[in-house]
């Protein structure tokens, strides 16, 4: 990166081009030039006027470019007349600023006492309190008494909804507009914006529903007032009584980084809990966004519903017992077991995964699955996966980010976003999918195929860059099966892609975001196997920025088969009638139709966080602990370890995952259980060769992160963006050791033939999951059990939008409503998971039948 | 002299397409098409025309501004005219709507623009309509639209109607409100000549109605014709919209460098009250600061520089003239009034400044401010000079500081409890206690 030269209040400083003067001032000569309207994630505007410096340029020789001096040897500089805003100021060679002069802290001081001249002095009742820039920048500038010897302050609405997730405080806006851009230039959902004008400027949500964006609570963490406060929090607590403890989503493949606002709390009986979820800030994992799923789905920590002592049923019921004699029953089954089946869910640690798989190894014949069962291919993401030090933000104009089987929005919120605002800084987005999702109208090239047939679009796009000349021969050198995949590629199915293969050809970066959408497990294998064929063959492999992400189902799927563990696994479980079958953390029983075969396994124990329809059949039921309770580490999508810790105090007595497996296998002549999860990573370090650096004190670095959010600072947003636990790391590829051999293959498309309508089942971010559905706050936004259907489709089914309809699909009876979506293909049906509370299907199913439901009349009471 | 501008005056019907021909029409465009469009920005240039909508930038350096190699550029006619007191675009929109339209073609010509859009202010929906009409007549006579006279070069022109907004005059909020976007105005640079600054971000002139009027006259009579008009600094004619207490109130269209008394007496009769002499003046509507009108000024040339000189601007030259007797604290009271509901709120000192103003001028004038009232006034309304976003918040300082400079007895009559005015209970504001 180029540098230039820029002096701040006499210094000299080097310091690199084309970034915005508030933030190198921040990061390289520590002066806070306070701001209220600049954010560093957003385009400079100018509003507040906070950030007016004395600005001027070095002269400089015209012909020998050098820098003239004055008699004292300093350089000599024009000033402008008038004072500049320092926010909008690209730095360049040559840059002169004043901050610390007494122009500069008198129209500080205007500034801040015209922003109070309405702003109410309720801090001692407000949520930002504490953490607030203005309260801030008050103590700092402000007068210390005030003129207003009347009352002249403009009183306006204290309790506002913007929506059921986020209050407005009209008087406390100082109208910076950080939210409605936040929405409007990076999220992309034109819901928030300003009404009137002058003094009466206002922010209204202009959605239907309001503040409809998913990632609404941001806005709170970005006001520099305690304008904009979340229903979750505001009133809740101090700032200052709160702990902020590091931790992840325990939700999305993202890996988001967050913190965990806790304190002891009278109304949790003095007990220690999460009191909010703000973002901390990882700029290679989420920056400092977070999804409104992370931010409000934290209330299963602490639900009264939660188990706290072991269950094992005795007469048919399921009866408390204590953990030895838990222990006793499962350990004597397991003895005599002839298989096992294991099933690990989504937010198993990597620490819990692999006590699960000592003990497992303690029954011959068994099998490790990993639920949901959606996804394959964790083997492949470790050959190409994306490089060590990839960023999001890298990606340049002419980089290109492929999605293909994905509704990345409701998948992978901030995958989302950061693809969205990559795209803004003109990265090329390639979308393959067969129906339009929220992100088509931002794809460069929309590529559509038919339901199922994910494999022959890539295949087809690998024979248009093949056709475009655009294989990188430098890879070929180490790639073995080359030909076999060109010759198998020869007729595509497809034959308009050519302008986005050659854009994939031309990029220097590239990505691929590979889902699962309208696939069943083995077409979704071969996919992943397609999607490394295309980036191996263009040379898209073994470097930052470029590889393949893939998009689980889950906040450590990627740790699961680092570690041993299959969907395919999964599958067999529910297919072979298994002895004894250990489900860790999930409730297949509940989600997918295929796992109600569990039922026939002669022994079940199931670790949960609630009673579900899991533990239903179970016949030892352990109670574990969530993810708020104590450490460990995930794995994210794009490979990278992270830590998370303990947040709040323990629910009954529950055990963590790992310590329960450990505890199990050691009744059964294993080892004794470590210490600490920490004890647990360093025997994974030394088995398992890619985690072999995966060591707790190296994912605890924190090398410091520009822009500087995080600290101390004076005006850039809340305190808990500070990372305090560690940026984490990633584990390497194989395609980044260039002796290694990388190897293509030729993938059939197996795009299945059907009559009729088939269901389609589909992902949304807000579901009725087992952890989730505890935030009552989020069910308005859980939608009711839909189906989405072409109008031509149900117009032939007799079915119109709104009707209640029921479906039966293999057998099973669904009671839904029905969406019409005229931009989904003819003959897809799709039925997002886990609306109701019964089991989905869970790859696509032909309808067997639909049938509209009259609805009873409604009896009023006389 | 005969009018360059105002021609509809002798000429009544001379907005409409087919008088506009018979009197010369089109022949300054027909001149520039066959000249290249750097000539005729040369032409401009050599003329010293000055923008006539306040800033009096030279227009043909504007439009050489504009990037030559740029594929989408635009020309757009500010017609947003809401200063208080101004009303001469009005007049030539009104009635010499052909002159232009004529005008922004020439200057689109010269940048090769690929659409001209002119942006009305919401209360001219009648000139708007009527600016349509006159457009298709052009269009039909291939002077606007594709192969412009049978040539490579296509050029649409469109109307635009604004909702009301004052803000939407400055140049950057009108670009915003022509993309639907909230009228307020943008950081600058990018200015709007330069790629990133105008109309959808791409390279556009904003020209005033007026000086888009002076340009078939300068095309087809040259500039050394037009600086003949006038000063050196400040040539050509200018529209004088004369209001307030003048015997005969209206447009004048006279030369710049024309002296004070001249306009004043000479061609408008004087105050409007025998007996009376004048008082004051706001040269440019409610934006630039009021100045004694004295007998000593009177025989000063009225151009761009000597009204800076005086301590004030000469702007769009809307004079609000004010005899003897005018209550010069009311009259602040209503600017700041104006400003307060006018500022767009985008800025912090602009937003807060022009409501704290109001509030402070509003307890003076009810009689209940105090010493420090005026204090705070002054203090204030210094506060927010060179502070601001955009001009406006500028503008909104100086008729109190220029009425505090020059009259500020009458403010002190108004705190002493001399003097006080019964408001509406909708117009008070909360009292010292």
């Amino acid at each position: 990166m180029s540098e230039v030269t820029i002096y701040i209040d006499g210094q000299e400083y080097r310091v690199p081009a084309n970034t915005n003067l508030v933030d190198v001032a921040k990061f390289y000569a520590d002066n806070d030039i306070p701001v209220f309207c600049y954010h560093p994630k957003m385009a400079p505007v100018g509003m507040c006027r906070m950030c007016l410096v004395k600005m001027g340029s070095v002269e400089k020789n015209r012909e020998t470019g050098e820098v003239v001096t004055d008699e004292n040897g300093n350089p000599k500089i024009r000033w402008f007349p008038k004072l500049q805003t320092a926010c909008t100021q690209t730095v360049y060679d040559g840059l002169a600023i004043i901050t610390n002069s007494e122009e500069v802290q008198v129209a500080r001081d205007d500034i801040i006492e015209f922003i109070l001249t309405s702003h109410p002095l309720d801090c001692p009742i407000c949520d930002k309190g504490g953490e607030c820039p203005l309260q801030n920048l008050t103590m700092r500038h402000g007068p210390g008494q005030s003129v207003f010897y009347y009352e002249d302050k403009m009183h306006l609405d204290k309790h506002v909804p913007l929506g059921e997730l986020i209050y407005l405080d009209r008087e406390r806006c100082i109208q910076c507009a950080r939210c409605t851009r936040f929405c409007d230039e990076l999220v992309g959902d034109d819901v928030l914006a300003f009404h009137e004008r002058g003094r009466r400027l206002q922010i209204v949500t202009i959605s239907d529903p309001p503040f409809d964006t998913k990632f609404s609570g941001n806005t709170t963490d970005i006001c520099p007032v305690g304008a904009l406060t979340t229903a979750d929090f505001r009133f809740g607590a101090r700032p200052w009584e709160l702990k902020e403890v590091p931790s992840l989503d325990p939700y999305g493949p993202e890996g988001a980084n967050i913190s965990l606002s806790t304190r002891l709390d009278r109304d949790a009986g003095g007990r220690i809990v999460i009191k909010r979820v703000m973002p901390r800030q990882n700029e290679y994992v989420n920056e400092i966004w977070i999804s409104d799923k992370t931010r409000f789905g934290h209330h299963h920590t602490r639900s009264d519903e939660r188990l706290t002592k072991p269950l094992i049923r005795q007469n048919g019921q399921l009866a408390e017992a204590s953990w030895e004699e838990a222990y006793q029953v499962i350990t004597d089954r397991l003895r005599a077991a002839k298989s096992l089946g294991v099933i690990a869910g989504p937010n198993q640690s990597n620490e819990d995964l692999w006590e699960l798989k000592q003990l497992a190894s303690h029954v011959e014949n068994h099998h490790l699955g990993v639920f949901p069962a959606t996804m394959s291919g964790g083997d492949i993401v470790n050959t190409v996966g994306v490089g060590v030090g990839t960023n999001f933000l890298d990606l340049k104009k002419g980089d290109v980010i492929v999605v293909v089987a994905s509704d990345l929005e409701e998948e992978a919120p901030i995958w989302y976003l950061r693809t969205k605002v990559a795209r803004d800084r003109g990265v090329k987005l390639v979308l393959l999918n067969a129906r339009p999702t929220k992100l088509s109208k931002y794809a460069k090239y929309n590529l559509t195929y038919a339901y199922g047939d994910a494999v022959s679009a890539i295949n087809s796009l690998i024979s248009a860059v093949i056709g475009a000349g655009k294989i990188n021969d430098e890879i070929l050198s180490r790639v073995d099966g080359y030909d076999e995949l060109a010759k198998s590629v020869k007729k595509p199915a497809y034959t308009n892609f050519t302008e986005a293969a050659e854009a994939i050809g031309d990029a220097q970066n590239m990505i691929v975001l590979a889902g699962s959408e309208g696939l069943t497990l083995a077409q979704q294998r071969e996919l992943m196997q397609a999607c490394a064929n295309l980036l191996i063959v263009t040379g898209h492999v073994g470097r930052p920025n470029n590889g393949l992400i893939p998009v689980w189902h889950g906040a450590n799927i990627q740790g699961a088969y680092d570690l041993g563990f299959t969907a395919e696994a999964t599958e067999a479980i529910y297919q072979e009638s298994l002895d004894v079958v250990l489900v860790a953390g999930c409730n297949p029983v509940g989600e997918v139709v295929e796992a109600e075969a569990l039922q026939n396994a002669n022994f079940v124990v199931v670790t949960s966080l609630f009673e579900t329809e899991t533990t239903a059949i179970a016949d030892v039921v352990l109670p574990r602990q969530s993810f708020a309770e104590r450490d460990g580490t995930f794995t994210s999508g794009e490979r990278r370890v992270q830590r998370f810790y303990t947040a709040q105090g323990v629910i009954g007595e529950s055990l963590p995952d790992w310590r329960i497996f450990a505890e199990i296998h050691y009744r059964l002549g294993g080892p004794k259980p470590k210490l600490s999860a920490g004890a647990v990573m360093a025997e994974i370090n030394k088995a398992v060769p890619s985690y072999a650096e995966m060591r707790y004190k190296k994912l605890a670095e924190m090398p410091r992160q520009f822009p500087d959010v995080g600290g101390e600072d004076l005006y850039y947003g809340g305190t808990a963006y500070q990372n305090r636990g560690g940026i984490g790391q990633q584990t390497p590829t194989v395609a980044e050791d260039p002796e290694a051999r990388l190897s293509v293959r030729p993938v059939e498309a197996m795009t299945p033939k059907f009559d009729g309508l088939v269901v389609i089942p589909t992902t949304l971010l807000y579901d009725r999951g087992v952890l989730f559905r505890r935030s009552t706050l989020m069910h308005q936004r859980i939608p009711a059990p839909h189906i989405v259907i072409n109008p031509e489709d149900a117009e032939a089914q007799g079915i119109t939008d709104g009707d209640t309809v029921a479906i039966v699909v293999e057998g099973h009876r669904y009671e839904v409503q029905v969406k019409i979506d005229k931009t989904l293909p003819r003959g897809a049906v799709l039925m997002p998971r886990r609306l109701s509370n019964r089991p989905d299907p869970s790859v696509p199913t032909v309808l067997e039948s639909i049938e509209k439901i009259v609805q009873p009349v409604p009896v009023t009471e006389g | 002299m005969e009018n360059i501008l105002l021609r509809n005056r002798t000429i009544p019907e001379i907005g409409t397409f087919e008088t506009y021909l018979e009197h010369g029409g089109w022949e300054a465009f027909k001149k520039a098409f066959s000249m290249s469009p750097d000539e005729v920005i040369q032409e401009v240039l050599n003329s010293n025309l000055r923008g006539r909508g306040g800033a009096g930038f030279s227009t043909g350096r504007k439009w050489s501004f504009i990037p030559k190699d740029a594929e989408r550029k635009y020309v757009v006619v500010n017609a947003d005219e809401s200063e208080p007191g101004t009303f001469k675009d009005r007049e030539l929109l009104e009635f010499n709507a052909q002159q232009v339209i004529e005008g922004a073609m020439i200057a689109a010509y010269a940048i090769q623009a690929t659409a001209v859009y002119i942006y009305f202010r919401g209360e001219f929906w009648d000139i708007a309509h009527n600016f349509e009409q006159e457009i298709a007549k052009a269009r039909e006579a291939n002077l606007i639209g594709q192969n412009i006279l049978g040539g490579d070069w296509s050029c649409e022109f469109y109307t635009h109607l604004g909702a009301g907004a004052y803000i939407c005059g400055e140049e950057s909020a009108m670009l915003n409100s022509l993309q639907g976007l909230l009228g307020q105005p943008r950081v600058k640079p990018p200015f709007p000549v330069m790629k990133g600054g105008g109309l959808y971000y791409e390279p556009t002139v904003v020209n005033n109605v007026e000086t888009l009027a002076n340009v078939p006259w300068i095309i087809v009579n040259g500039a050394d014709a037009y600086r003949a008009i006038g000063t050196p600094e400040s040539p050509g004619p200018k529209i004088f919209c004369l209001s307030g207490h003048i015997a005969k109130a209206g447009n004048y269209e006279i030369p710049l460098g024309t002296t004070f008394r001249e306009l004043l007496y000479d061609l408008a009769g004087g105050p409007q009250h025998e007996g009376k002499g004048f008082k004051a003046l706001l040269p440019s509507g409610a934006s630039g600061p009021v100045i004694p009108l004295t007998e000593d000024m009177m025989d000063t040339p009225m151009t761009y520089e000597s009204l800076v000189e005086l301590g004030s601007v000469l702007g769009s030259a809307s004079f609000i003239v004010m005899e003897e007797g005018t209550d010069m604290v009311w009259a602040a009271y209503k600017m700041a009034q104006f400003f307060k509901h006018e500022s767009c709120g985008k800025c912090t000192p602009c937003r807060e400044g022009t409501y704290w103003l109001n509030q402070l001028m509003t307890r003076i004038i009810s009689g209940q401010g105090t010493m420090r009232d005026l204090e705070i006034l002054e203090n204030a309304a210094t506060q927010m000079q060179g502070k601001s976003l955009c001009a406006l918040g500028e503008f909104a300082t100086s008729p109190i500081l220029g009425t505090l400079k020059h009259y500020r007895a009458e403010f002190e009559a108004y705190v002493n409890g001399e003097k006080q005015k019964e408001l509406p209970a909708s117009k008070t504001v909360a009292v010292a206690h």
